[in-house]
This record gives C-alpha cells, structure tokens and sequence, in this order.
C-alpha cells in the first residue's frame, strides 16, 4: 500500500512535484506516466526516502517514510532510473550483495529465485559489464525482487531497450503483480501503461492531470477528439453534414481520403452517438476509429495543455 | 556494514590502483631502507624510525589514492541512489568503507615490517620503539584515510578528491611548522595549529618509542570526527531544504 497526501517537492524555486495526492492498493500494478520532466522520478525518489519531501506525507506499507524511513525501505523494492550496478561484479555477486545488505533470510534460495524470475539464471556468473542494456535491467529488476518487498517502486524499466527486450521486460513487470504486492512503474507511453497497469496516473508539469483505468481513460482521451469514418454507399459531404451536425457533441464533419473526418466538440464523446445517426441513416459503415491523434499525440496534447495552463496561473 | 567492508576489501585486490600503491610503498621504502643502512654503516646502529617516518610521509600521497574512489565513484555512478534507499544506516555505509581502507593500509603497514625483521636479524635495534612506531602509523593510516573519504564525499570527481585530499594531508602534515607563521600573529594560534599536525603527534612520540596518550588521542579522535562529517555529507542529500 503506498498513500501520498499532497507531496510537494522543490529543487530550489524549481517546483518538480506539485501537491500531488494518490493510492496504490495491494494487488495492483499503477502505472506514472507522464512526459519528460513530469516528476516522476522525483516523486519514486521521495517514496523510496532517497530525497526528502517539500511538503506532505508519504507512507509505504503504513510506515511514514520520514518517520521511519528504514523500517519503509525494508518495504520497498526499487529500481530507479539509471540502474545501479556495479560493472565488476558478476550478475550473483551483485544481487547477493543486496540480499546481504537487506539481511535477507535464506539468501541462496532467495537469489536463485529472484534470477529465475527475470530469466538470468544462465547468466549468474557473467561479469555486470559484460551484460547487454536489457539484461542490466533484468539484474536491477532481480536485485529490486530479491528480498519478496510488498512494495515495488519501477523507474522506467523499459527505457533504451529494443522493441523485443521491452516486450519482455513488459511481460516480467505485469507477471510482478502478486495477490498483495503494489507495484508503481513509470513510464512516458501511454501504450505501455495501457499493457501493464491496471491503473493510469497521468502527472504533468508535477501534477496529475488525469487518473483511471487505462479505458477509462483512453475514453476520457479521445473525448473532444476526431473520428474518421468511412461509409460502403459514400453520400455527399452535404448530407452527412445534415445528419451527423445535429447531433449533440459533434463540431463538423469534413471529408478526408475517401472518408469523413467528425470533429466532436471538446470535452464530449459522441462516437456512439454518431455511430447510430449513421447506421439510422441508412449508410453501411465500413470502418470507424480515431482520426489523426494516435493515442499518443492525444496524450501529448493533454500533457502540453495542462502544462501551458499551468504556465499562465 | 561488514558487507560494504567486504565489498571494498575485495575491491582492492582487483583494482589496478591499489597494487600500483603498493608497489610503489614497498619499493621506495625499500630504497630508503638500504641508503639509510648504508649511510649508517660503521657509523650508527641501524633503527627503524628512518623507514617509519619516511613511510608516513608517502602515504600523504598513496593514501588518497585509495580514497578518492570510495563515495565519489558511488556518486558518479548512480549506485549511491541504491546503498541510500536500502534499510542500512548511512553510518554503516560510510564506516564499512572506511574499514576497508583502513584494512588495506593495514596490509601495507605490516608489508613494511620486513625492514624491521631484517634489522632484528642483523643486529639488536630497539623492539619497543619498532612496535610503538607501527602502533602510532596504525593509527595515523585511520586518520588520514577518513580525511581522503570526506573529500570523496565532497564531489563525484575522484582526481578531484584525490587532489584536494592530497593538499589537505600536506597542510596538515606541515601544520607544525605553519604554525610558526602565525606565531607573530598571536601564540595561542600558532599553539593550536601546531597541535594539529599530523607529523608533529608521530616524529617526536610513537617513532621515537614514546607512547603518549594525547598523540593516540589525535588520531583517534581526528578520525572520528572526519567519519562524522562524512556521514553528515552523504545523509544531507535526506535533509529537508
Ligand atoms: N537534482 C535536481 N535539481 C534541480 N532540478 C531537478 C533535479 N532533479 C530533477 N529536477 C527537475 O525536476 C523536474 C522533474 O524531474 P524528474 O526527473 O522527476 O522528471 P521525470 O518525470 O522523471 O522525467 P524523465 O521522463 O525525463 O525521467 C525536471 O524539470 C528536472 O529538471
Ligand atoms: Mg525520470
């Protein structure tokens, strides 16, 4: 369980985190996502007691973490941003070198267990050094795992890693999600977020500036969006202006490469709407989706627009 | 903390630096010794305190060499955010590194012992002053050693550190005769810069077989308050601003 009550974090005059409140319950894997600069490390940073907090509270497992911060790190497992290694190490030294330090009972066990979880165990006695990028963060991710924390704090883990490492590394942090263990892991794109989490929190500009289950919030999204449709029976651009503009929440209609392209007005999702005028109307719609913005230039958008908003305050 | 002491333990016995710094103790005091013995021939019985004094002196130099990795390279390399958010006191982080190093020196220390089991061999010095000697570089080794760390802790750089300790140990060192400078200016000053040189509390007690306890006192205490400053340095990251 992680709690955060209105943590605020400065560097200077510099405000990185801005009065930011959320949960993490046990058995869920929330993602933090947000774009360069959002804060997302200085906030982990803050819940792993690495830097100490402006204003506001932050409790890991119950424990406050400026209360007590040892008894809140023995909590946490973290893998922060630049994954730390040591490079003459081998790949067992380093993560006995973690359990020891964490006094982790039956470490041998513990250890071996922790490198079958993200698949090093072939590796074990290679030099840190000698390791690829993806496999550097599967040694974090082990070191992170070895001491079973119910607490799982993931600074990007995916971050410079080919197509194919994240792919995996997607696939180890979503099986991470144990029956009572809460997961936090930022990440600057949406789909990722969308795979692994069961929860989003966007944070921009310090803030969270959207927060929900990934539909959800895809849904909350795309609303004030475009949406391309494209007809088998094609009527003139004329009619179907005159069908879909009176509908509640659509903006215009414009033509687009064989198709129409609706505007919905900001702030109103009228797909389904539109989708039932159409079909009323009597056209066979062939095909229906998002128009332009993937969802990620749609996240880009909120992002930027919160963060102008908050430039003018 | 007798993680982090193995850690570094192991570490010096891969490092390049740490065996070129014993290469090069073993091989100047090796000359010293026998231009000292040879000077000396038929003329002076032959004592240890030459090889002694001489060895406390490189050391202001070899010293930082094995310092300025230890918290500077933790920094530099983000491995810092690791130690920092693992359940260890910072205190233990920094005094396992601290013994590592001072293990190290310890080695280096009792490597030296040669020349005073040779001049057992070849003749009868004294055994008293020979012991005491060690015991004084001993604890000497710990309090420059913890003021190479502070200044690791200071920076990420590691010539950095290993420079600015460097000068440190050299002011230090010389502190004794600093002080004359400033006798004109009062005496009590001139008086308290003296008490702190490092060389001062070691030529004229330990080397000479005089045990007395406020040079002991120096060290020790010199060494504890550099590992308090350091564990200030490296937790201030935790403060509130
Ligand atoms: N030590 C520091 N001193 C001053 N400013 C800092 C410091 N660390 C971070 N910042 C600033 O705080 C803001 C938030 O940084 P943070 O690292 O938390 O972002 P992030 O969301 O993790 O971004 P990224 O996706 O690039 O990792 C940035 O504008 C950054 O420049
Ligand atoms: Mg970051």
């Amino acid at each position: 369980m992680i709690e955060v009550r209105n943590l605020t974090r400065r560097y200077g005059q510099f405000v990185a985190v801005d009065d930011i409140s959320f949960q993490a319950r046990p058995g869920e894997i929330v993602g933090f996502l947000g774009p360069n600069g959002a804060g997302k490390t200085t906030t982990m940073r803050v819940l792993t007691g690495y830097i100490p907090p402006t204003s506001g509270t932050v409790r890991i497992a119950g424990v406050d973490v400026m209360e007590d911060s040892l008894e809140a790190r023995r909590h946490t497992g973290y893998l922060p941003e630049t994954v730390p290694l040591y490079p003459d190490m081998t790949v067992r030294e380093m993560v006995n070198f973690v359990a020891d330090l964490r006094g982790v009972a039956s470490r041998r066990a513990r250890v071996d267990e922790a490198l079958a979880q993200v698949g090093m165990t072939e590796r074990a006695g290679s030099l840190i050094r000698s390791l690829s990028k993806g496999m550097r963060q599967r040694v974090g991710l082990a070191q992170a795992l070895v001491h079973s924390p119910p607490i799982l704090i993931l600074d990007e883990p995916t971050i410079g890693l080919d197509p194919h490492q994240v792919i995996e590394v997607r696939d180890l942090v979503r099986g991470l999600g144990a029956a009572d263990r809460t997961v936090l892991f930022s990440t600057h794109i949406l789909s990722e977020a969308e795979q692994v989490c069961d929860r989003v929190l966007i944070i921009a500009g310090g803030r969270i500036v959207a927060e929900g289950a990934p539909d959800a919030l895809r849904d909350s999204l795309q609303r004030g969006g475009r949406v391309y449709l494209r007809l088998a029976n094609a009527p003139e651009l004329k009619q179907v202006r005159r069908v879909l503009g009176d509908v509640a929440g659509v903006a215009g209609v414009e033509s687009e490469s064989g198709g129409f392209v609706v505007q919905m007005v900001k702030g109103m999702d009228a797909r389904a709407a539109v989708a039932g005028e159409a079909v009323r109307a009597g056209w066979r719609v062939l095909e229906m989706r998002p128009w332009g913005a993937t969802l990620e230039d749609i996240f880009l958008e909120f992002t930027a627009s919160s963060r102008t908003i908050k430039r003018r305050r | 903390m007798w993680v982090v002491f193995k850690r570094e333990m192991r570490q010096y016995f891969t490092s390049p630096i740490a065996y070129l710094v014993a290469f090069a103790v073993l091989f100047l005091t090796g000359i010293t010794f026998t231009s000292d013995l040879r000077a000396r021939s038929g003329l002076a019985p032959a004592d240890g305190s030459v090889i002694q004094g001489f060895f406390a002196f490189v050391m202001i130099f070899l010293a930082p060499l094995l310092t300025m990795r230890l918290l500077a390279e933790e920094t530099r390399e983000g491995t810092i955010e690791l130690l920092l958010t693992l359940p260890v006191q910072d205190g233990a982080v920094v005094f396992g590194k601290f013994l590592g190093a001072w293990a190290y020196y310890t080695l280096l220390l009792l490597a030296t012992l040669v020349y005073p089991i040779l001049l057992i061999a070849l003749g009868n010095p004294d055994i008293g002053a020979m012991i005491a000697g060690t015991i004084g570089l001993w604890l000497y080794g710990g309090s420059i050693l913890s003021v190479g760390l502070l200044f690791s802790a200071l920076t990420e750089n590691q010539i950095v550190a290993g420079f600015l300790s460097m000068a440190a140990l050299f002011l230090l060192w010389l502190a004794d005769s600093i002080g004359i400078l400033f006798a004109g200016i009062s005496v009590e000053a001139a008086e308290f810069v003296r008490t702190l040189s490092l060389r001062g509390h070691l030529s004229t007690s330990f080397l000479l077989g005089i045990f007395r306890p406020e040079d002991a006192v120096f060290y020790i205490g010199l060494t504890a308050v550099m590992l308090l400053i350091t564990i200030q340095i490296v937790g201030a990251r935790r403060w509130r601003t």
